[in-house]
């Protein structure tokens, strides 16, 4: 094992836990003020169609904003109906990751997505209207830093992307523990009617951070794919979407702890490739794919025990929706 | 952001006390439409004539052909709608479904290369054996879930649909690995089943037979929820833990032996996705029917009748969803899709039943 | 004087009952205003409609004679009303700092900690408290978290003060403190509400009283011109009884013996510390104490719903600590809980489900497997009348039925004998009149008594000293975790009794 193969997989392994990273920061935001939102694989993967689709017609800066919006949207809808009208959180997120994933596959037919690229922009050539993959966000390393041995290739050669869940990590984390926003927002999710008597209004902040999520989860989609793994199949995201809603829970709902977790789940996913490329994992890719999901129930039994519980307890409040007059 | 979001108006929502019969029916009928309704602007977005679509779907339930090949459709999904009946009971959200149906498949197709290659078994055993396999082993997949729940507390939502994952790259391990038909062209195919191994010899056809089962399930399961000690822990359970801990219920024994009937009775669902639609083992043999239950039973609100006629209209939308993507080059998520709305309007409709909205313009000092 | 508040023609209605019939209430400023009434006399909806937690059906709310519209807190707020609610509305993951300035906007988005600190430990001193704002809000007594609650207010410059039944979590000199804050906070022109349903707290610490029974007004006096006997008797609408009729029977045998019993509570800190009781054959027991002394714990140990870490409970000289519940209710183990609602009724299932909650699985209800509900219904019929229960039907939802009447259900299942068709050995009642109405009150009394007479044992817990005293054989104290005193009613004075809650005094006997 040389230098530079432990450089790779290091790289590799930060680039794959920025989608798990990503998706999980808003997730955070939703779950700490109570609300669980399970359309989290269904708006990664429409942040992973929206950037194919918006990358290839009008580049990678549309294809990053248009999926944030896009992923906005489907938390606005997902707050509409479990916050305001306050269904049940877990059939609503999962019909919306069914709604999700339906709408992404569209794209996978050559034809639908033809004709929904003429409709974006009617001047793009042939061969783009026929290509099954974009352009990869280029890497922009950061001078001098990128060539620190082992850490320069680790955080300081990424897109700008990788860059952004790393600074987005320290401002949430910071919004959350020392600004009155984030005081806020977890305190909705510990006691809503208390947030209500102090004048705090309880479905606005909710409303909020579930659009957050949408944002980020879509985002994370954008990531994975311009990002990451340009070449579109369906079902691209193959699940990562409640993967990241397991690292909420690892993370103990804490936007720093939720990089070392991400990268945890970034190294087991780039590990087992990384095998398979040594030919040990040949004969089973397909224990190593349960792999991430392994870890997630372990981790899941892990953090249930009492003592733990105790110090990193859930939002008290979490999936229990919000109405004032009984 | 936050301020525009801050609507001047704000949503009143009371309970409704009565509503009658008609507006209730009716409600339901404007949801469905609603839904079709906006699917078809999803599929005019998409460049889809959404008559096409439509006339396809309408197709499947006048066609006697194609209304038996939903039948056939309908038997897994109903049966892990049934088995997810339990569950729900108990409050206990089971999303695993299609985890324990592959559970399912992998036992029933277990027991007939068992058969085949080692001849452990008489011919006249195997549907039998099959059968208890796949109930015992998708249960047991499902008393993983609901023991962490009881016993350590760990949440079952996020257990039970890790968990699917697993199942389906286990039986994905299989069959491109020692499964693999060796007379198969290298295809990721099992050995064919024979036919005493299929869901055809009582009435000739799977889908009679299938149906009996479905039927008989939903008849058992029923007389569980509505007559036995057991239906009757489910029931407080669901209602409340405390109480039931209270009323001196035996939480894990109940919680995980309602588990273990709910995954079993999903595990046999995959069963007949082996046995009767396809007749051997294929990577991915379920195209989410165990996702579709849960629609299913909620939309049914548990009623173990009710389960049968809806699993069979949505058996229906997956047989559109083949014959679109066959006749029309529409992509069979197209079916995924009315699904989804399906059940969210339907359910934003439940709402309206019970509540009555008003929009108010927010108070203050006058 | 000047009118803080006038509330003209509230009427507010809830489905099956008008809890504010056309209620006029005022408010002064610089006055202590006690609002008496019974338990769901409508004092509480009351105040939650001034504070915007609900919306009235009619009526008028005039602040500093001003015609508002108040529709949430956040409106109540703006207009300087501030309310400290019965179950206090702090989050105890949170700090105490954190608690106070949570939805104020004059924090600026990055909170200063150390300035706002400074400020809240100021605004404490000057009321007589020492609190300390970085503190987590789990490490406060109750009497401090009330402390936080006010200073909650105070930090926003409140001029009308709500205290809702302020004093049921404290001890006798917890009191004291808050009622010289209280008076200081009037001195300062602020108006004090003081809900309470304790005639000598209304003595003790108000101007004037308003007494409200069954969602009206119906009495509003100076305090100093008034007596105890004439608000008791406009709050239950008769003249009270203080006594209450027993037959002497002589305790035989030993039911219930518990040693050193010790537990811990639910955030792992030892809540019982070897408790030592005994409970006598027809002979009731009361357990005193202020709450959150083990009580809770206590019950929920001799019910088999907490582990227990060390010592014995013998029932007829069985050890029953952590056996499972099933266990020990077929030995004859009977237990009426605290908050009904919480365990020990389903209001979303039929009141015969509710009735058969633990019989069902035994003998004849159940023949092992399947359920005979033709004799559960023909059972219920009978439990319905025998224990008055009005119910539309046996198939309704427990949730139609009114306080008093779920009550009467718990005592029907518990009691009646549906398991082993005999009464129970021991009845454990963990506050078994909290919150009903007089009427229920006397039957629970009633009937406990009566079936300690047949010959069960008889554990109360009450918050209700009075109570404890009037319906028991022997009242055990209860302080920190340990029983320090045992006593026979009559024995001891009231504030003797007190200062033992308080932990003040342990009693020699």
């Amino acid at each position: 094992m040389s230098v530079e193969w432990i450089e790779q997989v290091l790289q590799l392994t930060v680039q794959m836990g920025t989608v798990y990273l990503l998706a999980s920061l808003g997730e955070i935001y939703a779950e700490r003020s109570g609300v669980l939102n399970l359309g989290l694989e269904g708006t990664m993967i429409m942040g992973a169609a929206t950037s194919f689709i918006f990358s290839l017609a009008y580049g990678h800066f549309a294809a990053i904003i248009m999926s944030i919006i896009v992923g906005a949207l489907m938390g606005f809808i997902l707050s509409i109906l479990v916050v305001d009208m306050k269904l049940n959180q877990v059939i609503v997120g999962l019909a919306l990751t069914m709604l999700g994933i339906g709408l992404s596959g569209f794209i996978t037919f050559p034809e639908i997505r033809k004709n929904l690229l003429l409709r974006l922009n009617p001047y793009l050539p042939q061969e783009i209207l026929a290509t099954q993959q974009s352009e990869k966000l280029p890497e922009i390393p950061i001078p001098l830093l990128s060539d620190i041995p082992i850490l320069g290739k680790m955080f300081f050669s990424h897109n700008i992307l990788v860059y952004f869940s790393l600074i987005a990590s320290l401002i949430m984390w910071f919004i959350l523990f020392k600004t009155s926003i984030g005081l806020t927002i977890r305190s909705v999710g510990e006691n809503p009617s208390m947030a209500d008597s102090l004048g705090v209004n309880v479905y606005l902040v909710r409303r909020v951070t579930v659009i957050l999520s949408g944002a980020f989860a879509s985002l994370a989609g954008a990531y994975f794919f311009i990002g990451f793994h340009p070449f579109w199949r369906e079902e691209v995201t193959a699940g990562r979407g409640f993967i990241a809603l397991a690292l909420v829970i690892l993370a103990t709902w804490n936007p720093l702890r939720a990089i070392l977790g991400a990268y945890l789940f970034g190294g087991v996913e780039t590990f087992q490739y990384r095998l398979q490329l040594f030919g040990l994992g040949a004969q089973s890719p397909y224990f190593l794919a349960m792999l991430p999901y392994i870890v997630t129930i372990i981790t899941l039994i892990i953090i249930s025990t009492e003592s733990i519980k105790k110090r990193l307890g859930a939002p008290a409040s979490l999936g229990i929706p919000y109405s004032r007059e009984e | 952001m936050a301020k525009l979001l801050a609507i001047p108006y704000t949503v009143k929502i009371q309970k409704r006390t009565y509503i009658t019969r008609k507006v209730s029916i009716s409600i339901t009928f404007l949801s469905l439409i609603l839904a079709f309704l906006v699917v078809g602007l999803i599929f005019i977005f998409m460049g889809i004539n959404p008559v096409d679509v439509y006339y396809h779907i309408t197709m499947v339930f006048s066609s006697p052909t194609l209304l038996f090949e939903s039948f056939k459709r309908a038997i897994p999904i109903g049966l892990a709608a049934l088995g997810l009946s339990i569950a729900f009971r108990m409050n206990f959200w089971n999303i695993g479904a299609e985890g324990q149906m592959y559970m399912g498949m992998f036992a029933s197709t277990g027991i007939v290369l068992l058969h085949l290659y080692y001849g452990l078994i008489p011919d006249y055993l195997v549907m039998f054996l099959m059968m208890l396999a796949a109930f015992i082993t998708g249960g047991l997949w499902c008393s993983l879930p609901a023991f962490l729940k009881i016993k350590m507390k760990v949440n079952e939502i996020l257990t039970t649909l890790m968990m699917n994952y697993v199942a389906m790259y286990f039986v994905d391990f299989l069959i491109y690995g020692p499964w693999r038909d060796p007379k198969g062209y290298g295809f990721p195919l099992s050995a064919p089943f024979p036919d005493y191994a299929k869901l055809v010899m009582l009435l000739g056809e799977f889908a009679y037979t299938g149906l009996l089962l479905l039927s008989l399930t939903a008849a058992l399961v029923y007389v569980i929820l509505k007559y036995t000690k057991l239906g009757f822990e489910l029931k407080i359970v669901g209602e409340s833990i405390d109480t039931a801990r209270y009323a001196g219920i035996n939480l894990s024994k109940v919680i995980t032996l309602g588990g273990f009937l709910s995954g079993g009775v999903a595990g046999l669902g995959g069963l007949t996705i082996v046995s009767g639609i396809i007749g051997r083992l294929r990577p991915r043999a379920s195209p989410g029917y165990g996702y579709t239950a849960i629609i299913v039973v909620l939309l049914s609100s548990l009623n173990p009748w009710l389960i049968i006629p809806v699993s069979i209209f949505f058996g229906g939308l997956f047989v559109a969803g083949d014959i679109l993507q066959a006749a029309l080059k529409i992509p069979g998520a197209a079916v995924e899709i009315c699904q989804a709305s399906i059940f969210l309007f339907i359910i934003v409709g439940e709402f309206i039943k019970r509540y009555r909205i008003m929009i108010v313009q927010k108070g203050g000092i006058e | 004087m000047e009118e803080l508040v006038s509330l003209r023609g509230i009427v507010k209605r809830f489905p099956g009952v008008v809890a504010n019939d056309n209620v006029d209430f005022s408010l002064r400023k610089g006055e202590i205003h006690a609002l008496l009434g019974e338990n769901g006399a409508g004092k509480t909806t009351l105040m939650n409609i001034l504070y915007g937690l609900y919306r009235p059906d009619s009526g008028e709310i005039f602040i500093e004679g001003r015609r508002v519209k108040i529709e949430s807190p956040r409106d109540a707020i703006k207009l300087g009303i501030g309310m400290v609610h019965q179950n206090f509305k702090l989050i105890p993951s949170h700090t105490v700092l954190e608690n106070i300035i949570l939805g104020l906007k004059e924090v600026g988005l990055i909170i200063n900690y150390k300035a706002i600190g400074e400020k809240i430990k100021q605004l404490a001193e000057s009321y007589g408290w020492r609190i300390n704002p970085s503190a987590y809000v789990w490490q406060l007594t109750a009497g401090e978290k009330q402390q936080v609650e006010l200073l909650k207010l105070l930090y926003r410059d409140a001029k009308i003060l709500i205290l809702d039944e302020p004093t049921s979590v404290l001890t006798p000199q917890e009191c004291k403190i808050l009622f010289q804050a209280l008076r200081r906070m009037a001195n300062e022109g602020k108006g004090v509400i003081f809900i309470t349903h304790k005639l000598d707290e209304v003595f003790a610490i108000s101007d004037r009283v308003t007494v409200m029974r069954r969602g009206k007004v119906v009495f509003l006096k100076e305090t100093s011109k008034t007596n105890m006997s004439e608000l008791a008797q406009y709050m239950v609408g008769r003249p009270v009884i203080f006594t209450i009729e027993k037959k002497e029977v002589q305790p035989s045998e030993e039911v219930m013996v518990i040693k050193n019993l010790k537990a811990f509570n639910d955030k792992g800190v030892l809540a019982l510390k070897g408790v030592n009781l005994t409970v006598m054959k027809n002979e009731i027991v009361g357990i005193i104490g202020v709450t959150g002394n083990g009580q809770q714990e206590l019950v929920e140990v001799i019910s088999g719903l907490r582990k227990a870490t060390e010592g014995s409970i013998l029932i007829d000289g069985v050890n029953i600590v952590n056996n499972s519940p099933e266990k020990i209710i077929k030995l004859g183990v009977a237990f009426i809980p605290p908050e009904p609602l919480k365990y020990g009724i389903i209001p979303n299932l039929t009141i015969a489900d509710n009735l058969f909650m633990k019989a069902y699985r035994y003998k004849p209800y159940s023949n092992g497997v399947l359920i005979n509900w033709k004799t559960i219904y023909e059972k219920s019929e009978e439990l319905v009348k025998a224990f008055q229960i009005v119910s539309p039907s046996l198939s309704a939802q427990a949730r139609s039925l009114s306080g008093g009447n779920l009550q009467r259900l718990i005592l029907a299942r518990e009691l009646s004998g549906l398991i082993g068709e005999r009464i129970p050995r021991l009845i454990v009642a963990a506050y078994p009149t909290k919150g009903l109405d007089i009427g229920a009150t006397e039957f629970v009394h009633k009937t406990l008594i009566e079936y300690s007479r047949r010959g069960s044992g008889i554990l109360i817990v009450s918050e209700d000293v009075e109570e404890a005293l009037m319906v028991c054989d022997r009242v055990a104290v209860m302080h920190d975790g340990k029983i320090v005193s045992v006593f026979k009613p009559g024995e001891l004075d009231i504030e003797k009794i007190g200062l033992m809650m308080a932990g003040v005094e342990i009693a020699s006997t």
